[in-house]
This record gives structure tokens, C-alpha cells and sequence, in this order.
């Protein structure tokens, strides 16, 4: 045992005796025998559960679904989608914007979306 | 044991950040047999059940890698997972294994007393004493033998016993201290002065 302080109880035991002389003998004895892996660790490996893969049709999927949401949004309620677009249409034709920043605000867009996306999936395993 | 020179910390970290299995099984292959010989002790011999015992430590160590805060060695986590698994099947078991155990013990010691006349002196009473303290181990309470085995055949310290165990540093010198006393009783025959 490599610990000094003890308690009031074991204080008042003899500090060594014959039997932590025996335990430590035989501990030294186990130690000294080092087991042989002999298939342990590839039998370990084949019941660890198998990696997490995403299916391929995730994705496709995912952007039908938001493709049928909008398209739902836009049926259900007509005005508020012509709204929406031609409020937008009215900001960029009241500010144009170069092809170059465009791609830009696309490109920042897109990090932003899949940080987002990335971050989610990490906290939510 | 292949490549020793890696620390126990960057497989760990190689296993967690990229799902690496090899690191995984490089960690495996270094602690098994301190895990093993562990159980073996905790399960009074039965190697079947502790190398059971053992493979469910890793599993429940690779679905858990995430929860490993590097406040104690990756080795005492492991003892602490490995002891955590024994506890729960001791308590399944009601400890039927003895029996078994028993019976083994004293097909061996038929087979000693047979082979009595070859075996050399010394040789045969380490082998007797062995078996004696693996028996009286089995006779200790689950806590008793766990902190015995924490602080002697592990080496560990009380405070990591106590880490290990999950309970004050004051249960397991107290633990330690009537498992020791109950030993003393079952292992008399063996104390110097009554030889």
C-alpha cells in the first residue's frame, strides 16, 4: 500500500504485520504474471458497437422535405408568400448587389448553415 | 504491446475526436491484463467470469470515453469501471460462483496431495498458501475484498481506492481494516507464530 495516513483504527493495528507482507508478496507475484492477450483484445473490439454512419438518402431527403415545406407554406397561405417575395425582390432591386458579393453572402450563408448543422449533431449524440 | 511510447492521453483523444478503433485496441491490449488479474482476484479465481467481467470494462469504457475527465489514470478509471461491473454481478449472482469455486479449490488440492511426493517443499506450501488466501478472500464482503484488492493487489492509494470505489476515504481504511482482521482469522494457520 503506498499511503501514509491513516485512520484512528488502523493506527492503533500493528503498522506492518505478517498479513500485509503475505497480500503484498502475492500482489508482486500477480503483477509479475502478465496475462496474454490470446484473442482478449479482438473479442473486445467485435462487441464494441459498430460506428455511427448516416444513410445516403439522408441528405436528398432532407432537402425534399424542405422543398415540400416551403411549397406547403406558399399554398397555405398565398399572400404572405407574394409578401415575402416581393419585399425581396423590392431589397435587392432597390440595392444591387454585384454578382461577387452575392456569391459571398451565399458562400456565408452556407458556413453559417452547416457550423450550425455540425455543432447540433455533435451536441445532440 | 506495440508502440509504448504513445501516451494513454493522445489514444484517448485520437479515439474520442476521430473514432479511431485502432487507438482504442492499442489501449486494450495495454491495460488487459491489469484488468484481468484484477477481476480474477475480485472474483475469488474464477477466470471465465472475470475475463467476462473484463470485456464488459471495455465495452462500458469505449461507450463512457467521453466521460473521462483525466482526474485519475486511465488505468484506475478502468479499475473503477471493472469493480463497478463486478459489484452489479456479485449482487446478481448472490455469490453462487463460491460453491463452484470450492469445488475447484479442492479438486486442486486433491490433485496437490497426489502429486505431494514429486512437488518440492517450498514450491507446495506457496502453492497451499495461495489457494488459502484466494479462499479467504471469497469469505470477505464484497467492500472488503474490493478495497483489499484497490489497495494491495492494485497498489492504489486510499484516496484513489476511494476514487475507485466511489466512497469516502474513510470507508475503505475501514473496508481495509475488517477485511484484514477477517483474514488474519481464516489464514491463523499461517501467521508466523503459531508455524
Amino acid at each position: 500500500m503506498s499511503t501514509a495516513p491513516t485512520s484512528p483504527d488502523i493506527d492503533s493495528a500493528p503498522a506492518r504485520d505478517w498479513l500485509d507482507g503475505l497480500l503484498e508478496s502475492d500482489a508482486r507475484d500477480d503483477r509479475s504474471a502478465y496475462i496474454a492477450d490470446a484473442g482478449f483484445t479482438a473479442r473486445v473490439m467485435q462487441a464494441i458497437p459498430a460506428p455511427l454512419t448516416l444513410p445516403a438518402w439522408r441528405k436528398p431527403a432532407v432537402v425534399a422535405l424542405w422543398g415540400v415545406a416551403l411549397a406547403g407554406i406558399s399554398l397555405a397561405l398565398p399572400a404572405a408568400a407574394l409578401d415575402v417575395a416581393r419585399e425581396a425582390y423590392r431589397l435587392l432591386g432597390a440595392h444591387p448587389v454585384s454578382l461577387s458579393g452575392m456569391v459571398g453572402a451565399l458562400l456565408f450563408a452556407g458556413a453559417l448553415s452547416w457550423s450550425a448543422a455540425a455543432y447540433a449533431l455533435r451536441t445532440s449524440e | 504491446m506495440s508502440s509504448p511510447e504513445v501516451p494513454d492521453a493522445q489514444l484517448i483523444a485520437r479515439a474520442l475526436v476521430g473514432d479511431d478503433r485502432h487507438a482504442f485496441a492499442e489501449l486494450v491490449r495495454r491495460h488487459q491484463s491489469s484488468v484481468r488479474a484484477c477481476l480474477r482476484k475480485l472474483t475469488a479465481g474464477n477466470h471465465a467470469l472475470a475475463d467476462d467481467l473484463s470485456q464488459e470494462t471495455f465495452v462500458l469504457a469505449w461507450r463512457n470515453l467521453k466521460s473521462f475527465r483525466h482526474e485519475a489514470r486511465f488505468s484506475t478509471w478502468l479499475y473503477r469501471i471493472a469493480t463497478n461491473c463486478w459489484l452489479a454481478d456479485a449482487r446478481k449472482r448472490k455469490e453462487e460462483l463460491l460453491g463452484d469455486r470450492d469445488d475447484a479449490v479442492a479438486d486442486e488440492d486433491a490433485a496437490d496431495a497426489s502429486s505431494s511426493d514429486t512437488a518440492h517443499g517450498d514450491h507446495a506450501r506457496g502453492a497451499a498458501l495461495k489457494l488459502d488466501l484466494e479462499r479467504a478472500m471469497a469469505v470477505l464482503s464484497e467492500g472488503e475484498r474490493a478495497a483489499i484488492v484497490q489497495c494491495y493487489h492494485n497498489d492504489l492509494t486510499h484516496e484513489e481506492a476511494a476514487y475507485v470505489l466511489d466512497c469516502p476515504v474513510g470507508t475503505v481504511k475501514t473496508h481495509v481494516l475488517r477485511g484484514k482482521q477477517k483474514l488474519k482469522l481464516a489464514l491463523a494457520a499461517w501467521a508466523p507464530d503459531t508455524n
